[in-house]
């Protein structure tokens, strides 16, 4: 079991010989054919804002989700105030003190402030919803931390910053000692970000421990105490905000040392394959998720697009696949004007394509390998013959995949989820390069998948670049941005706001731009 | 080898859900069964006796025979839309309003025989497609749920079939006991079967096997075709199994959904049309219902596959046969809807137990073989695991032209 919340409040702030509030020892995390986390180490005093930063899939979130009781780790220890603990589940983590404000609000828009807060673990007497006590405790709270919260105010006339204070309160009702806060100013507004902040001196003026999760250092470097960086799943170090720069601290966080590739000579050729005007795509609620980009890929040149994710990259790529219809602009394939284009019109004209989340959009999972040969080539030789889907054909194709590529599997009717992640993305390559495309369209094309399939994928890529195939590479791996592009572009917000040398740029500054900590008048 | 094998174990699996559930579903029933103070294994030998002489066999089977047949294309029609992941909760009400438009077709006009019969298959297709498509369009335009616009339609379609009935369409005299329309003339009948039987030197049974059996056959193996060899089928399993998967490989999902609604009410138009052309001759008020509903237990029991369907609609249509002999033997009928109803119940259950069962074992075939070729050498040029940085220089043998690899 847990040790219960009867924690000693006594020791507010970091009185040096005071057990640390959270500590975790060697957390290792393992997922089918990922280590998610690896020997991550943090150290949390009483009564601080302690920063957790890394990039996306750097493995924070797997690692607050271990904290929060969500799944348990492989290996490693939580302490909690010098004791140590092991929870089976959120309700243990939350009777240990341990809060989770999610990045996602988890509210019901039509109950009110009050109701949202109860919801879960509602005061009752003899039997009946005792509304008079969670008033006056909610009332109490947000007093308290000055959240200034209106208990009978409906959840969707209010504003995004009052929602996450909500949840702020629906934690502290649970009589939270620890919050975690995922990613919590990524849906604010500066002037939001500063209210939050107020917020957490609050709490910290309290005595209660904030751990807040994000990658905009800026920030971070305002409001921490101190930070600890993550990389590639493990933890790089820890640093103080007051004597650390964001420049280095996007250093830690990016990786300093840089072996770059031996650089190849240039394959770049004259035609242009992809030639982006203007393109604009909406966010489903009027917004600009791509907001005016023009760019050309060549044959034989791989163009990379950095950015921290969220900034309009996925709905680029579906742009480019015309999974998403355009708001504006046009998308021209080696010359010929493609926008009106349906998906299968431009895969047929050769686009080959490498998505992000191969569960998502690259496999059956439930479906055999030869099956998942076909996908997304349904209308092509070798997976089919006229209106037919060519068995055989496809069978003995996706055995070829399987030896050139390396996939290692039981044959072509073992099903696709049976494969480690690694071995499914050997499958997508090596289907997408098997119908020799114009263009390709890569996505994280080495996420989530061993070091070896790492080295083999970009091999193959490079190899297709030599051969005159155009690449669109998105990616959140710098080292892989700048190794394998011919020209590099960052996005953020939507627009393409730098255009950088990969020959000369360094991760650091990439870094710079991505976050916006750095900007470029000679943006393309 | 393993291909085989690994088909083998696939059927294995396929298998082990149904007949498990089947099987538990006895098991509740003999429990209910002796609760209601019968003995089960009497039951039981009730519902297995098909008769004593070989006449009465032959037409206890011909019995079940006419009443798969329905149970059969009632169970397709639900599983095409199943396949993709669409409920077709509709298929009662597109049947329903397909026959009754069928037998007045089929009263109104005269042709010689095999025309006629294809004019009212066609139309009852035609009607069932068109109710079905109105599902499908609202989906695609409106984004309305097909399970809540499918069941609504089912009430519209069997008011407007009542109202059809006793209004436009009626063909009874006024005051008969039981409201028809009228009847369809000889031509438009579907001939029996039973010159087969008899052919065969079984005894001639007292009522017809209907001929719509071919229909019905037919009907399967194109499904079955459609699905498993088709690309047009293979959009369709892809959409079912992961919408947007399909919609990154060039699915488009919005034409797909409206297709396979089409389809999936073509079939259901069919639904009536055995007991139609083959005994009733006429759709009237005491004309067989629930079968579209009865389509979605048959369609869960055969896994969505022609072939389970047949034989989940040869189970159903032998256990509904078992009513009449259980009320002879004083035994209440409903003890066959018990047994329906659990393994329908029991079904759900196990097809999910299978689904674990067959993804663990995938899963350590998968691992297996990841762990083999690692242990035995780079038999496909496997790329050795170095650092993450040394990683990048590593020499693979597979470039991207298939003629230059190295073994």
């Amino acid at each position: 079991m847990t040790t219960g919340s009867s924690s000693p409040e006594s020791d507010a702030a970091g009185s040096a010989g005071a057990p640390l509030a959270v500590e975790l020892r060697g957390i290792t995390k393992r997922f089918p054919g990922v280590v998610a986390n690896k020997d991550i180490e943090l150290r949390v005093r009483r009564g601080e804002v302690h920063a957790v930063v890394g990039e996306n899939g750097a493995g924070k979130s797997t690692l607050m989700k271990t904290l929060y009781g969500e799944h348990r780790p492989d290996e490693g220890q939580i302490l909690l105030d010098g004791r140590e603990v092991r929870f089976r589940n959120p309700s243990d983590a939350i009777a240990a003190g341990i809060g989770m404000v999610h990045q996602h609000f988890m509210l019901a828009d039509n109950f009110t402030v009050l109701e949202n807060v109860v919801l879960g673990s509602e005061p009752t007497r003899g039997g009946r919803l005792d509304l008079a006590e969670a008033r006056r405790r909610i009332t109490e709270i947000s007093d308290r931390y000055a959240l200034g919260l209106r208990p009978d105010d409906l959840v969707e006339d209010l504003g995004v910053g009052d929602r996450q204070r909500v949840e702020i309160a629906k934690v502290l009702y649970r009589d939270a000692r620890t919050l975690i806060l995922d990613e919590p100013t990524a849906v604010l507004v500066p002037q939001e970000v500063d209210e939050l902040f107020g917020n957490l001196a609050e709490l910290k003026r309290e005595g209660l421990t904030v751990i807040f999760i994000s990658h905009k250092l800026d920030e971070v470097r305002r409001v921490a105490d101190s930070i600890t960086v993550i990389r590639r799943g493990t933890t790089v170090g820890t640093a103080d905000p007051r004597a650390t720069t964001t420049k280095q601290l996007a250093e830690m966080m990016v990786g300093s040392e840089l072996p770059l590739p031996e650089k190849r000579e240039s394959t770049v050729r004259e035609t242009p394959v992809l030639e982006l005007t203007d393109v604009r795509v909406d966010d489903g609620g009027g917004r600009p998720a791509v907001d005016g980009v023009t760019m050309t890929v060549r044959e034989g040149e791989v163009v990379g697009i950095a950015g921290v994710e969220g900034n309009g990259q996925a709905e680029l790529v579906d742009a480019i696949m015309g999974l998403r219809p355009l708001a504006g602009g046009e998308i021209a394939l080696a010359g010929e004007d493609v926008t009106s284009w349906s998906t299968r019109a431009r895969r047929e004209a050769g686009v080959g394509f490498i998505p992000e989340d191969r569960h998502r959009q690259g496999m059956l999972l439930d479906a055999p390998l030869w099956e998942n040969r076909i996908l997304g080539h349904q209308t092509r030789p070798p997976a089919s013959r006229g209106v037919f889907i060519d068995r055989s054909g496809s069978r003995a194709d996706t055995a070829r995949i399987m030896q050139e590529y390396d996939v290692r599997a039981p044959g072509p009717d073992t099903l696709a989820v049976a494969l480690s992640g690694g071995n499914q993305q050997k499958l997508i390559v090596g289907r997408e390069m098997s119908a020799t495309p114009r263009l390709l369209v890569a996505a994280h094309p080495t996420r989530g998948v061993d070091v070896g399939a790492q080295a083999a994928i970009w091999e193959l890529l490079k190899d297709a670049r030599a051969a005159g195939m155009a690449i669109v590479l998105i990616s959140a791996d710098l080292d892989e941005l700048i190794g394998l592009s011919d020209s590099l572009y960052v996005m953020l917000r939507g627009r393409l706001v730098a255009s950088l040398d990969p020959a000369s740029c360094t991760p650091e500054q990439l870094g710079g731009y991505m976050t916006g900590a750095r900007t470029e008048a000679g943006a393309a | 080898m393993s291909r085989t094998s690994a088909v083998l174990r696939r059927i294995g699996f396929a298998l082990f859900g149904p007949l498990l559930a089947v099987v538990v579903a006895l098991a509740i029933s003999a429990v209910v069964i002796a609760l209601i103070g019968e003995d089960p294994l009497t039951a039981f030998q009730v519902m297995v006796d098909l008769g004593d002489t070989p006449s009465q066999q032959v037409q206890s089977i011909v019995v079940i025979l006419n009443r798969a047949v329905p149970l059969f294309l009632a169970g397709l029609a639900v599983a095409v839309a199943f396949r993709m992941g669409l409920f077709n909760i509709g298929v009662e009400g597109q049947y329903r309003l397909a026959t009754i438009l069928a037998a007045a077709v089929g009263a109104a006009i005269v042709l010689p025989g095999p025309l006629h019969v294809l004019v009212v298959v066609l139309v009852a297709m035609v009607v069932g497609a068109l109710w079905a498509g109105i599902v499908g369009v609202l989906k695609v335009t409106r984004g309305v749920s097909e399970v809540i616009s499918s069941i609504m339609l089912n009430f519209i379609a069997l008011g407007l079939s009542s109202y059809l009935l006793t209004g436009p369409l009626r063909g009874s005299p006024p005051g008969a006991s039981i409201i028809t329309t009228a009847e369809i003339p000889e031509s438009g009948r579907f001939p029996s079967l039973n010159g087969l039987l008899t052919g065969l030197g079984l005894a001639a049974p007292r009522s017809g096997l209907y001929g719509f059996l071919l229909v019905a056959a037919v009907a399967g193996v194109l499904v079955a075709v459609l699905l498993k060899r088709t690309r047009f089928g293979f959009d369709l399993r892809a959409t079912g199994l992961s919408p947007s998967a399909a919609a990154a490989s060039g699915v488009d999902a919005r034409a797909m959904v409206v297709k396979t609604m089409l389809i999936s009410g073509a079939i259901a138009g069919l639904i009536g049309l055995p007991d139609l052309l083959g005994s009733q001759f006429d759709y009237g008020t005491e004309f067989t219902a629930g079968l579209g509903f009865l389509g979605i237990a048959v369609a869960l029991l055969g896994r969505s596959t022609p072939l389970g369907i047949a034989l989940a609609a040869l189970l159903f249509a032998f256990l509904d046969r078992a009513a009449l002999p259980l009320q002879f033997a004083d035994i209440p009928s409903s003890v066959v809807t018990i047994i329906q109803g659990t393994i329908v119940l029991a079904v759900v259950v196990a097809n999910e137990i299978a689904r674990r069962l067959a993804l663990r074992s995938a899963e350590r075939a998968g691992a297996a073989a990841d762990a083999g070729p690692a242990g035995g050498g780079t038999g496909g040029g496997a790329p050795p695991a170095t650092g993450p940085d040394g990683g990048r220089r590593v020499r693979t043998g597979v470039p991207d032209t298939p003629e230059d690899v190295q073994a």
